[in-house]
């Protein structure tokens, strides 16, 4: 599917501070998964430009974001599972 | 296989810290590198002269300095986030290490956790 | 690494039903791993993640039912459910040998779920071949 270094799947709203943890200790290279509250991120439209950025649909949809997806990629669970196995590394902020 | 564990949380208001410490001690116990990495508000964990009785929790202060012992294998501070707070090194407890929260930090252990 | 391989997942879920998405994302990334041929080792529950264990949660009937969702689907692909003890007991989750242990008035353990210690973490973490966390989102 991709080549990914480290997935980091933020499920923090952007204004978290685990937010701009992971935002800040990300690498160039390396994936950014949103589910949850972190898909909101969509609608600061301040996507990380360095890095490949997938976003959950369901929780895109919940919150009525799927016309603002941007440059990220929409993906269902199936495809995040693919994500976390060809990632070299996970981490779940 | 060695693992980072990052503490994010303020100590005493939320659990989430001393639930992480306890995650560390498992992995040392079953001989597994563990690190732990206090950043953000995290970094109170680490302030000197705690006393939590008055709040009737046990001060977290002691727990940490027992870690070398457990055989946690570094106790790792972020620099910004002990400026944030005040904290110079001469008011941190022993055998804390300073260190730039960056990708190159994360890309030395092979899995990294929070508790919650 | 292909696709179709089989490969392993612990999955440690910290966020409490009703207070947090983490049991539902948990339950969706779970499915569809097993629907893609990987195997589920463990999950395991942590801090207030504990709480989906729970055999006495009563949502209204219009509401997704967590902890009865998640029994389900573990006794459905024979995955073993574990609660953290030390997280359990202090937050009121008991099995009838530590109901006994402490003298409490009643158990209130979902099957299938166990309760165990965090060695039981430790343990998938090395066995499977990514541990995936669930946390509260906030």
């Amino acid at each position: 599917m991709t080549d990914i270094q480290t997935l980091h799947i933020l499920n923090k709203s952007p204004e978290h501070p685990r937010a701009n943890r992971c935002m800040e200790m990300m690498a160039a290279g390396d994936g950014l998964l949103l589910t949850g509250s972190g898909v909101l991120l969509l609608a600061t439209g301040q996507l990380p430009d360095a890095s490949k950025v997938f976003a959950l649909a369901p929780d895109v949809d919940a919150r009525g974001l799927g016309h603002i997806a941007g440059n990220a990629i929409s993906v269902d669970f199936t495809e995040m599972v693919t994500l976390t196995l060809e990632a070299q590394k996970v981490i779940s902020w | 296989m060695s693992t980072l564990i990052m503490i994010d949380q303020p100590p005493y208001g939320a659990w989430t810290g001393r639930e992480a410490l306890d995650m560390a001690f498992s992995l040392a116990a079953f001989d597994q590198p563990a690190s732990l990495l206090f950043t953000g508000a995290g970094v109170n964990w680490l302030r000197q002269s705690q006393d939590a009785g008055g709040i009737g929790q046990k001060t977290v202060e002691k727990n940490l300095s027992a870690a070398p012992i457990f055989g946690i294998e570094a106790i790792l501070a972020d620099r910004a986030s002990c400026k944030s707070y005040g904290l110079e090194e001469s008011s941190l407890i022993d055998g804390v290490t300073l260190v730039n929260n960056d990708a190159a930090l994360l890309s030395e252990y092979d899995h990294t956790a929070f508790a919650g | 690494m292909s696709e179709t391989a089989s490969e392993t997942f612990t999955l440690v879920i910290t966020g409490a039903p009703y207070s947090s998405q983490a049991p539902e994302t948990a339950l969706g990334f779970a499915q569809a791993a097993v629907n893609a041929g990987h195997r589920i080792d463990r999950v395991f529950l942590y801090g207030d993640g504990v709480h989906l264990a729970s055999a006495l949660c009563a949502p209204p009937s219009d509401e997704t039912h967590w902890p009865e969702e998640w029994s389900r689907f573990l006794a459905d692909h024979s995955i073993s459910g574990v609660a953290c003890i030390a997280s359990a007991l202090r937050r009121g989750l008991v099995d009838e040998t530590e109901q006994k242990r402490y003298e409490l008035p009643a158990a209130n353990l979902r099957h299938p779920f166990e309760i165990a210690g965090l060695g039981e973490w430790v343990e998938g973490r090395i066995k499977s071949t990514r541990t995936l966390y669930f946390h509260a989102g906030d």
